[in-house]
């Protein structure tokens, strides 16, 4: 990973604004608990104070001025001392007091009485029913262990995947010699949280014709729900596309966890849905290409254009803009234009820097 | 590898709240070592030290070789601690744990760094001869404590260990065998001892002294302070473990003083008595060489 | 080169001009590197570090012939109910005057990364994170004294952004005394923040508080002193770890500000709302 250090700040006036808070609050309590034998300790303390004025003020404890700094709050600082309100996440309540105080730097948010900091930036937290791309790291006898970004694994057992041959099919020992064959090391795959364990950890499935293996396409990891801008929560996580300039139809998948896949929609043959007339028998023909880790034939518009949209959403991240259908969509075609204009024509599709600051301000623009 | 036992949460508790009681499994007070023996080995520079049921033996050793090139005129001085599988499972060999790392350089920074040893005193010709000084330290068993326990035997073997007698006569260096001269002690400036105090409780209001393995295992922190019996500070290392209050740590210090003081008179103690046995010895065996003769 | 400290007694000025209770300039980032979990970037005066914070995560299975290193940490945090804090620390060859590789098994540096692994440890909670491990990665770009407190300063940093929950921000800065252990004058003032030089010459400690409270995480101090000074000078160090929290709550507020206007997070319910309720 290349090191990259953006360049410094100027200095900065520190305690611009502090030079009234020169406070006695801290001698005091000193003061209080200090023994005879700890008087030097005491004014030390005190000659502090003195001999050094503004420069080395020490501050009343943070709580004074809770939302002083723009609603951000920080780890150690009290949210309130009121006794009315309960924790939730990013916060925890000091031993033997009844104040909450935030333990992540972020945003107060609130549900009726439940009190929790939303932090500025941090790992995804499943939550039931999230649609989340992942990828397998470990095979195990009868499950698969799924990286999607959070504190945890996840876990996929054999038995939450639609078996070839049939959707009611019973799991039979061969499938678990065969494992692999599903899903190996290194697959992506798209499923949705099925439950939680006490501890965090999710247990996905794909039963459903919606999730499965992912391929003909290209993987992109922004930040997800957790915290700090990318991937967030909406109506659609997964939609098919119509690309500019040939590129034919492009599926999107916006994982929860903000791992995202951008991949060439493949349409289940006409002449197969002809024949078929029952549901069952589609997934049943489906399936037979569901595990394939081969890529179907891509045209290069197609992929030239599946750039272009992982472009926009890079761009979308690194310009602290959400990552939802609305933006991918309104950006995809912004990029389109934009490319249009410049002197290199539809095969521009470079979005990073300068460009992906132009498109982020034309998207916040409207 | 071999894993340490943890205690169960029931063992926890049981020890914790007895802590918070006043109570120590052994009857113990919060500020109360365990039996301090010391007991020196036949030849000189041995010392095999018991503190309650955990035994630490040191060994000092010595040779002439080169002094670094960047430090002619120190002679070396090195201090090696070994934890075998003898004092527990959990140790292995050629695999240092961070309990030994954290044990070496401790007694590397109270016993070296703080100049107890007068290395000036080592070298024989500046920049080519010098004496190597090397304590071997061997835990033989491990019943909490090893820090305080290991900085004895270290400084107890070193004031007790006798190196050849020297000698340059027209640029030929000279080492005399025992028989021919009288071996000399190490040149040696003050004696340094390591103090750990085990910090207990939700915010560490609890300290302990010498704390046994079982109080090791389920301590919040700890904070090893090494003193002479000066009121000079070599050394203190808290790393990190459970904030303690400021003024806590300050009352442990001055605890601390005081019980290297005790420390301190017991090793002369130690070392007066056994000079005077071996004086005894060495007059009686003289005379009896003379009578037969 | 031994330190003039005659000069000190005349002006009440350090080498570098500053005052017995003054920090050197101290500058910190956050947010450095996009791909990791959270990051910084921190200067005490000439001390430059950089931080990374990966996780917490689940280490997936250990691949290769070397089983037994890697079941070490691997089966530890697998049982354990709380996050494993893993730290490492990469001196750069170019970070002092005399270039120097020091080896891998180097004793001082194991040493610190025990000692911040657990200072943190004991802030963060690490309980909300079973069987997963946080891993810290440090690298030290520049050295000119307090390298202890600019790593813990880094590794807090990073760990906040990472979201990491903590108790409190873990804040550390060093403390000396101006005569050096021979001579055992009272008059000896307490000094704030030592550079390479102060910290060759005098005695002096590090300490490291648990945010603003008078709570010592670590408390290091390698050099001979009367026990007399401890008193001055660990007050000195915790006065300064103070203005350190300060500093440092500034970079993160100022960072969630710059969020909050550019529309990345969402803005919270101000507590005035609550009240209304």
């Amino acid at each position: 990973m290349p090191i990259t250090i953006t360049a410094p700040k100027p200095v900065r006036q520190l305690y611009e604004d502090q030079d009234d808070v020169m406070s006695d609050s801290d001698s005091d309590s000193q003061s209080s608990k200090d023994g005879g034998n700890n008087n030097k300790y005491k004014n030390m303390i005190n000659m502090i104070k003195a001999e050094s004025g503004a420069a080395a003020t020490t501050t009343t404890r943070s709580s004074t001025k809770p939302t002083s700094h723009g609603e951000i709050v920080t780890p150690g600082e009290v949210i309130t001392d009121d006794p009315q309100w309960m924790r939730g996440h990013g916060t925890f309540v000091a031993p033997a007091t009844s104040a909450i105080i935030s333990s992540v730097a972020g945003t107060i948010s609130r549900t009726n009485k439940l009190l929790s900091v939303r932090p500025l930036r941090a790992r995804y937290t499943p939550e039931v029913g999230d649609l989340i791309v992942g990828r397998i790291v470990e095979v195990q006898a009868k499950r698969w262990r799924v990286d999607v970004g959070a504190t945890q694994l996840a876990s996929l057992p054999l038995s939450a995947i639609n078996l070839p041959g049939g959707i009611l099919r019973k799991r039979t020992e061969t499938d678990e010699l065969q494992i692999r064959t599903f899903f190996a090391e290194g697959d992506l795959l798209v499923a949705e949280v099925q439950q939680l364990f006490a501890d965090g950890g999710a247990v996905l499935h794909t039963r459903s014709l919606k999730y499965g293996k992912l391929r003909n396409g290209v993987f992109v990891a922004v930040s997800g729900m957790g915290g700090g801008g990318g991937v967030v929560r909406s109506r659609r996580q997964v939609w098919t596309m119509e690309a500019a300039n040939g590129g034919g139809q492009i599926d999107v998948a916006l994982g929860v966890n903000g791992f995202v896949w951008i991949s060439k929609h493949v349409e289940t043959p006409p002449d197969l849905l002809e024949k078929t007339a029952g549901i069952t028998n589609i997934e049943e023909s489906v399936s037979a290409t569901m595990y394939s880790s081969q890529n179907d034939r891509i045209e290069a518009e197609t992929m030239r254009e599946i750039a272009r949209i992982r472009g926009v959403v890079t761009a979308l991240v690194e310009n602290g803009l959400r990552v939802d259908e609305d933006m991918v969509m309104r950006g995809y075609h912004e990029a389109v234009e934009m490319a249009i204009l410049s002197s290199a024509g539809p095969d521009d599709i470079y979005l990073g820097g300068e460009r992906g600051q132009q498109l982020a301000a034309a998207l916040t623009a409207i | 590898m071999p894993r340490e036992a943890e205690p169960s949460l029931n063992e926890k508790q049981f020890l914790l709240q007895a802590i918070q009681e006043n109570l120590r499994l052994d009857g113990r007070e919060p500020d109360q070592y365990r039996p301090l023996g010391l007991t020196f080995g036949d030849e000189h520079g041995v010392a095999d030290v018991t503190l309650g049921k955990t035994r630490v033996l040191a060994r000092a050793s010595a040779e002439v070789t080169v002094p670094y090139a960047d430090r002619p005129l120190d002679g070396v001085f090195t201090i090696a601690t070994e934890l075998s599988p003898m004092a527990s499972p959990a140790f292995e060999v050629n695999r240092p744990t961070e309990t030994e790392v954290l044990l070496s350089r401790l007694l590397e920074k109270t016993v070296r760094r703080s100049g107890a040893l007068d290395t000036e005193s080592l070298c024989l010709v500046a920049g080519q001869k010098c004496w190597s000084v090397r304590v071997d330290v061997h835990v033989l068993s491990h019943d909490g404590n090893l820090i305080d326990a290991s900085c004895f035997a270290v400084v107890a073997a070193l004031r007790h260990f006798r190196k050849p007698d020297t000698s340059i006569e027209g640029g030929v260096l000279t080492v005399y065998t025992p028989a021919e001269r009288e071996p000399v002690p190490l040149g040696w400036l003050h004696s340094p001892f390591c103090v750990t105090w085990s910090y207990f409780g939700d915010e560490g209001e609890t300290a302990l002294l010498d704390a046994t393995r079982a109080e090791e295992q389920v301590r919040v922190g700890s904070c090893t302070i090494s003193l002479n019996r000066h009121g000079e500070i070599c050394q203190i290392a808290k790393l990190g473990g459970t904030p303690v209050d400021a003024l806590m740590l300050l009352q442990c210090t001055s605890i601390a003083l005081a019980k290297v003081k005790e420390i301190s008179s017991l090793l002369d103690r130690k070392l007066d008595e056994d000079t005077k046995q071996r004086n005894k010895g060495g007059r009686a065996a003289e005379l009896t060489a003379e009578n037969d003769r | 080169m031994p330190l003039d400290t005659s000069a000190y007694g005349l002006a009440l000025l350090r080498v570098d001009g500053r005052r017995w209770n003054e920090l050197r300039r101290m500058h910190a980032q956050i947010r450095t590197q996009a791909a990791a979990d959270g990051s910084s970037y921190l200067e005490m005066g000439h001390t430059k570090v950089m931080c990374v914070v990966t996780g917490p995560s689940e280490p997936g299975p250990r691949r290769g012939g070397l089983g037994g290193t890697a079941s070490g940490g691997g089966a530890s945090s697998a049982q354990s109910k709380d996050a494993e804090v893993a730290v490492s620390i990469v001196v750069a060859g170019f970070s002092s005057v005399d270039r120097k590789r020091p080896g891998r098994g180097d004793k001082r540096i194991l040493e610190l990364q025990s000692t911040i692994s657990s200072a943190l440890a004991a802030s963060l909670h690490t309980h909300l994170f079973p069987h997963s491990t946080i891993s810290i990665s440090l690298h030290v770009l520049s050295q000119d004294g307090s390298l202890l407190a600019a790593l813990i300063n880094a590794a807090t940093l990073a760990c906040v952004d990472a979201g990491i929950p903590m108790t409190d921000y873990v804040v550390a800065c060093t403390a000396g005394s101006t005569s050096t252990y021979a001579a055992n004058d009272e008059a000896a003032d307490p000094l704030l923040d030592l550079n390479h030089q102060e910290e060759q010459e005098l005695p002096g400690l590090t300490v490291a508080t648990l945010g603003q409270t008078d709570r010592v995480a670590v408390l290091v101090c390698e050099s001979r002193v009367q026990v007399s000074r401890l008193e001055g000078m660990l007050a000195v160090g915790v006065d300064g770890c103070k203005q350190v929290r300060e500093i440092l709550d500034r970079v993160v507020r100022d960072k969630g500000h710059r969020m909050l206007l550019e529309g990345t997070v969402e803005r919270g319910a101000g507590l005035d709302d609550m009240e209304v309720d």
